[in-house]
């Protein structure tokens, strides 16, 4: 272990709690909404343009995708860190998991903007 | 500082089995939860990919999905979700405020109203899971 931990992980750390308070409040309001509804009825696509109808919730969405994948893939790089990966196999494995974030969060943005809004 | 290389879970239980306290279990027990919540966002992601296929598609995928069974789940996806969200916020509060000290009372006041919470989801969602939707 080479004890360098580099301003990456200080980084790191601020936000995974950053964006973990964030997903607090959106998580809960998110699983009321959509995983126990009060109305007990089967999810439909209609009902998701519905609500996206409201720029509130576009917004919500907006930073909710980014965040909630930053703080996965973060989190899961914190797991494999504590393995202690090489220099390079770290770098690397930190490199896919940013790309697979970011695709994830741009697809977010495509299902959330075109599918899911349009209702077609 | 030297580390003695461990294996896959050996890594986790030997903290747990060194130091068999509440902070070495929450800590188990948030990367646990943790991992499951990654896979759950993976398979989160695909089920929604369905809606390219437009309304029809997605529909049917969701109803798919929405069975006595799946709900059932759900409740153990609250738990898992619960768990991270309370242990975390008790994490992000030691942090901050120099909490952590305190950091296993924190952790009992974090398990209060994570079974709070457990009762009144396992009350309110266990009917509903075997009734059928409107």
């Amino acid at each position: 272990m080479n004890g360098k931990a580099g301003k990456g992980s200080a980084y790191g750390w601020l936000l995974q709690r950053i964006t973990g308070i964030f997903l607090a409040f959106f998580l809960i309001l998110h699983f009321q909404v959509l995983h126990f509804p009060k109305e007990w009825k089967l999810i439909e696509l209609a009902d998701v343009s519905q609500r996206l109808g409201h720029t509130g919730w576009v917004i919500f969405y907006f930073i909710f995708v980014p965040a909630g994948l930053f703080h996965a893939f973060n989190g899961l790089w914190q797991v494999i860190n504590d393995y202690r990966p090489k220099a390079g196999t770290g770098r690397a494995v930190k490199t896919v998991l940013w790309i697979v974030g970011i695709v994830m969060s741009v697809w977010g943005y495509y299902l959330l903007f075109g599918p899911f809004r349009q209702g077609v | 500082m030297y580390q003695p290389k461990l294996g896959f879970f050996k890594m986790y239980t030997s903290e747990v089995g060194l130091n068999p306290n509440v902070g070495s279990w929450s800590w188990l027990l948030h990367r646990i939860t943790g991992l499951i919540l990654v896979l759950y966002i993976l398979m989160h992601f695909f089920a929604l990919s369905s809606s390219v296929g437009g309304p029809s598609t997605f529909n049917a995928w969701l109803a798919n999905l929405q069975t006595t069974l799946t709900h059932i789940l759900e409740i153990g996806l609250a738990a898992v979700v619960a768990f991270h969200l309370l242990n975390g916020l008790r994490i992000t509060v030691a942090d901050f405020f120099f909490l952590t000290k305190p950091h296993k009372a924190l952790f009992w006041i974090a398990m209060v109203i994570f079974a709070i919470l457990m009762v009144i989801t396992l009350v309110v969602f266990l009917g509903r899971a075997f009734s059928p939707h409107h």
